[in-house]
């Protein structure tokens, strides 16, 4: 049953990542993503990281890939906007070969590994319990440094996005 | 069937997926979730490593790696919105205002 599981959702993680860098529209390819990140998900399950599938969900499938879409919805793209692209597949072939001596490498390595059985255990590992404590206990600078990254980063948005109609024309004038 | 090998092989093709949409396309759209795509298979095989020593610091790296890429698409897409005022264009090719030579 959980082998079935793992391989249904291997399967819709991986064609969902495929569907991302062969359709030419983008939001399809964002839909191909959000599968993707839910498969993952659910294989973070299987693999005891509750809290990190919460997380998962939360986060990637709730909050980044709803804002990809918000943007790309708020862009209002028309197909000619989109850039032509008419040696993708070639170009897709290539980058596979390139990535097969990495993949090789890593599956050997990982394949000389000794064996254990991943199931699912009842103990609370990977809880948000345990999984807060060894944060605040272990990691407590990464996590301060990542709040004050995410506040620089949230100030730098606003920055960004803000609409300065001056330095724009400006640009336009160089270019 | 749930096997070291057979996580690491699915993390894997999401990484090389990943890397593929960065060296193909020229949506910056696509370039930018396949980068996501990527995170997304190293945070798979850290949650895969920790499960096999079963020890919890990877699976707190994954949680510091999902809350820097939150950063990022913050930040990534609102240069995103900047480059479609300024362009109105998506495509990578354009974007070359740094380059010598002849201008776009």
């Amino acid at each position: 049953m959980i082998d079935l599981l793992f391989i249904g959702l291997s399967f819709l993680a991986i064609s969902g990542a495929v569907a991302m860098i062969v359709y030419a529209n983008p939001m399809y390819s964002a839909l191909g993503v959000l599968i993707s990140m839910l498969s993952v998900a659910g294989i973070f399950a299987l693999l005891n990281a509750t809290f990190l599938f919460m997380v998962q969900i939360i986060v990637y499938a709730g909050a980044i890939m709803t804002l990809i879409l918000f943007i790309l919805m708020f862009l209002n793209i028309k197909e000619e906007d989109l850039p032509k692209e008419p040696h993708k597949f070639k170009f897709i072939t290539f980058g596979a070969l390139i990535m097969i001596p990495l993949n090789v490498l890593i599956l050997k390595a990982v394949s000389k590994l000794p064996s254990k059985d991943l199931l699912l255990t009842n103990t609370d590992f990977g809880d948000m319990g345990p999984l807060g404590l060894q944060l605040y206990n272990n990691w407590l600078v990464a996590f301060e440094l990542i709040s004050i990254l995410l506040l620089v980063a949230l100030i730098g948005a606003v920055v960004l996005a803000k609409k300065r109609t001056t330095r724009v024309k400006h640009v336009g004038e160089v270019s | 069937m749930i096997s070291l090998t057979s996580l690491a092989f699915v993390s894997m093709m999401l990484f090389s997926i990943g890397a593929i949409g960065v060296i193909a396309r020229r949506n910056i759209f696509v370039i930018y979730m396949s980068l996501e795509m990527m995170l997304n298979g190293i945070n798979l095989f850290l949650v895969t490593f920790a499960r096999y020593h079963f020890n919890m610091d990877p699976q707190i790296v994954s949680i510091m790696v999902i809350a820097i890429a939150a950063a990022e698409a913050a930040i990534f897409l609102s240069v995103i919105i900047l480059l479609f005022r300024s362009k109105k264009s998506l495509d990578t090719d354009i974007f070359n205002t740094l380059t010598q030579g002849e201008k776009s």
